[in-house]
């Protein structure tokens, strides 16, 4: 029992009872102690329930009686199954506590010794690292700031701080420029090699030197990161080399942003006043329709056009090169009034509308120039290409006269002798047509293997193809395999660490292997116990065995003597007298047999009594009835007081 | 601890013996501490006569590469196993680690307080003092009759400027209140130590 009790006490300290030195056995708990193991235990093992109760008994008798069977309940709500109550807190007794706290105590959850099985999150050791700093903070007094040795300065202190404030710091652009301004190579290396200044002195303020060069490296980081997603999920599937990958991606994108740029019906209606709807020619009217000085803020870089009424293209084209010139004149305008800030305004403004017209009819006159000089060339321009046509098809019909020309001079230069030169044509048709037959012959004998050859090397590079795919998705699955392995041996490390920092942290005066020796002791104890158990099982059953061959032996011998008796007591008398005598034997014998029996009976229950005898003494009935005589009394003084108080009132 | 891949390379070229012998590598890694923990920033910093040697672009690349190696190393807390394992990785000869441990391990506390020195503090209470007013009327009420505290908190603000002080008055209940939340605030501060 002390082992028991021991280990209780242990485990109750652990939930935060304060259990003094000097307790080292259940039996010396008080009630206001047993009550707080208990309340502790019940708030560990089920917060809510538990944090209603308090772990200190209340002064008044009622109070303590409903503390104690809203315990009770408790207790039987967890699925305690032995006899509960009010009693069992208030007026306990050894044996029943005993049973309650070892029922509380298992019911303990281990998760401290669940949880290491687990490696612990990053985010759980950096709670504890910050626990184990705050401990160690809270451990030193608070110095005031005049005699703070330096060493306090550091965690007392608020110190000089800034704000996280980076900067983009330009890190040698022979990474990743070089490709990308490959004219200004030479010049750009000149300037790294010569003038650009050392990282550290980069920043503007020298405090945001470590913000600005974390925050690159977690950028260059994630950045390569995201390049080895994007590469291991989607890159590896376009059997690209990296690079090739890089400059396809590059050169879609490019394209995409052309193609929002490009439109230019949606730039022209950005810039035009809401009202004008989708179709261009509105659009254009409308523009066309404002006088010049009715909208000056809305329709100011618009005015130009007011008489352009060409199509789409012409306009963005148009659009493009008039802002310029146009936005430059308005830089230089503002320039040269700066100075002449004395004029009046209205001078200026007057002076700038002058101008204004004055370019605005420039400008039309331009565009009118320029649109009747574009009509001349359309007009030239189409001449141009049918007097072109006309050249050809001449040269065409001229060739061909040539050819009919010369054949026909050629038929007349072999009629002189016809008959041979007729002879001499057909052989030579004759011949060229064996030569044709020939070289059919000779390309069908050329052209089958050729074929064979290309069907052959087809199916190899099919073949090369599937193979390749194969060996992709193995590369992939490899990956995968790789960056898993590599998470589960970062895992196993942590947990190591983490192990062996726990470890290191334990208490060392818990020796184990003395725990472990004692239960094996009495496992061993236990087992010993039950051979001997055993051995008085089998002696008391051969007991029982004998017994019973003796009884049957005995009915046996008395059924043979009875009848042999009977017989012969009808003869005779005297043998009448010990057949009587024998009877009488007999039953005496039973009687006597029966009384042992009766006798073990008894002794049995004189020893279950004692025993019971004994369990009563344990529960210290007459302190404990004497202490509720006395909690009587309370309760009767205190409803008398109550009582009078209502009369009172 | 994770690198990116171009201080890995500035690492590298440091641990090439062709490019920095142990003198040269040495001061490198004496100016990368320096340039870390000086007050003011100084653009002749690599112009020292022990590099006059080296390709300024290299020197430039592995500068980076150190001050954000030794920037990193401080923000994790890394132990002597951690770095060792680090620079081993990147072919650190024992000298050379050994060297750049020393300095490390001298400077490591300056590194922490530059390290804790970013960020935003709020001041320090370090001292209370108090006056209870009791206010009987007022230009308003003919019979107000009610107590009211009158608080100075004294105020620690960084170590360079003179303490200030924060003035406030608040009512009986406002400063059972305020009592409350800053035992609350001690109390989740203990709860927070045992984790």
């Amino acid at each position: 029992m002390e082992e028991v009790d021991r280990i209780l006490i242990h485990s109750l300290r652990q939930t935060g009872t304060e259990i003094g030195d000097d307790v080292d056995s259940v039996k010396q708990f008080s009630s206001e102690l047993i009550v707080e193991a208990v309340v502790r235990c019940l708030r560990v093992i089920d917060p809510p329930l538990g944090n209603g109760l308090s772990p200190s008994l209340p002064p008044g008798m009622s109070a303590r009686f409903r503390l104690g069977m809203s315990l009770a309940q408790a207790c039987q709500d967890l699925g305690y199954k032995g006899e509960i109550g009010y009693q069992t807190f208030l007026y306990s007794s050894e044996p029943e506590i005993r049973s309650l706290l070892m029922f509380l105590v298992e019911k303990l959850p281990r998760a401290s010794a669940e949880a290491s099985d687990q490696p612990a999150g990053k985010s759980a050791l950096l709670q504890k690292a910050i626990a184990a700093q705050i401990r160690a903070q809270l451990a030193l007094p608070w110095v005031p700031p005049t005699c703070r040795l330096p060493l306090l300065c550091q965690t007392q202190s608020a110190g000089v701080s800034a704000s996280f404030r980076s900067q983009a710091l330009l890190l040698l652009v022979a990474w990743g420029l070089w490709s990308v301004c490959s004219v200004l190579v030479r010049e750009v290396a000149d300037y790294c090699r010569d003038f650009l200044p050392p990282v550290t002195a980069q920043p503007s303020q020298h405090a945001s030197v470590p913000a600005s060069l974390l925050e690159r490296h977690a950028l260059d980081l994630s950045a390569a990161q995201e390049w080895e997603n994007e590469w291991n999920s989607q890159g590896l599937l376009t059997r690209l080399s990296p690079e090739a990958y890089r400059s396809r991606k590059r050169a879609r994108l490019q394209k995409r942003v052309e193609e929002q740029l490009r439109p230019p019906p949606s730039r022209a209606r950005a810039r035009a006043p809401p009202r004008s709807g989708p179709d261009l020619a509105e659009l254009l009217q409308s523009i066309g329709g404002r006088a010049p000085g009715e909208r000056p803020g809305q329709g100011h870089a618009l005015h130009p056009h007011r008489e352009v009424h060409l199509h789409t293209g012409t306009l963005i084209i148009l659009l493009t090169f008039v802002q310029e010139p146009e936005a430059s004149s308005q830089q230089m305008a503002v320039a040269s009034a700066m100075p002449s800030s004395r004029q009046s305004e209205e001078d200026l403004l007057a002076q700038q509308q002058d101008e204004m017209q004055a370019l605005q009819q420039q400008l039309q006159q331009l565009s009118v120039r320029m649109e009747e000089v574009g009509g001349d060339m359309k007009q030239l321009s189409v001449s141009i290409t049918q007097v072109s046509d006309e050249l050809k098809q001449r040269e065409l019909s001229n060739s061909e006269k040539e050819c009919s020309v010369r054949v026909k001079k050629q038929t007349i230069d072999l009629l002189p002798d016809a008959e041979n030169n007729l002879a001499k044509l057909q052989t030579l048709v004759e011949s060229s047509a064996k030569r044709v037959v020939s070289l059919a012959s000779q390309w069908e004998k050329h052209r089958a293997p050729l074929i064979e050859e290309r069907r052959r090397l087809k199916e190899l590079c099919s073949n090369r193809e599937l193979e390749s795919s194969r060996k992709l998705s193995e590369i992939k699955d490899l990956h995968d395999k790789i960056r898993q392995s590599a998470d589960e041996a970062k895992k196993k490390e942590g947990l190591y660490k983490q192990l062996i920092t726990e470890f290191e942290n334990l208490p060392k005066d818990v020796s184990r292997s003395a725990y472990t020796q004692r239960i094996l002791e009495i496992v061993g104890n236990i087992r010993k116990q039950k051979e001997e158990i055993t051995k008085i099982l089998s002696d008391t059953k051969d007991l029982q065995k004998e017994i019973n061959s003796l009884t049957g032996k005995l009915d046996r011998t008395f059924a043979v003597t009875d009848e042999l008796v009977f017989k012969d007591a009808k003869k005779d008398e005297s043998v009448r007298k010990s057949y009587k005598y024998l009877a009488a034997l007999h039953e005496n014998c039973t009687q006597l047999i029966q009384t042992i029996e009766d006798t073990g009976t008894i002794m049995r229950e004189i020893r279950d009594l004692e025993e019971q005898i004994e369990t009563e003494n344990g529960k210290k009935t007459v302190s404990n009835l004497e202490k509720i005589l006395e909690d009587y009394k309370a309760i009767r003084q205190e409803n008398s007081a109550l009582a009078t108080k209502i009369r009172e009132a | 601890m994770e690198l990116s891949e171009f201080v890995q390379k500035g690492l590298q070229y440091l641990a090439d013996a062709d490019y920095f012998d142990v003198k040269t590598f040495s001061a490198l890694v004496e100016v990368a501490f320096r340039s870390l923990l000086a007050s003011h920033a100084d653009e002749a910093i690599l112009d020292g006569a022990e590099f006059k040697h080296i390709d300024q672009t290299l020197l430039k690349h592995c500068h980076v590469a150190a001050t954000t190696c030794i920037l990193e190393l401080a923000k994790q807390n890394s132990d002597k196993s951690t770095i060792c394992t680090c620079l081993e990785d990147i072919k650190f000869d024992p000298e050379r680690i050994d060297i750049f441990y020393s300095s490390f391990q001298k400077n490591k506390s300056e590194l922490e307080n530059l390290l804790s020195s970013i960020g935003r503090c709020p001041p320090h209470i370090c001292d209370a003092s108090w006056r209870l007013d009791y206010q009987i009327k007022n230009s308003h009420v003919h019979k107000v009759n009610q107590p009211a505290y009158l608080i100075t908190l004294n105020v620690e603000n960084g170590g360079a400027r003179p303490s200030e002080e924060v003035h406030f008055s608040c009512t009986m209940e406002q400063l059972q209140d305020l009592v409350g939340k800053m035992k609350d605030a001690a109390k989740s501060l203990d709860k927070a130590t045992q984790m």
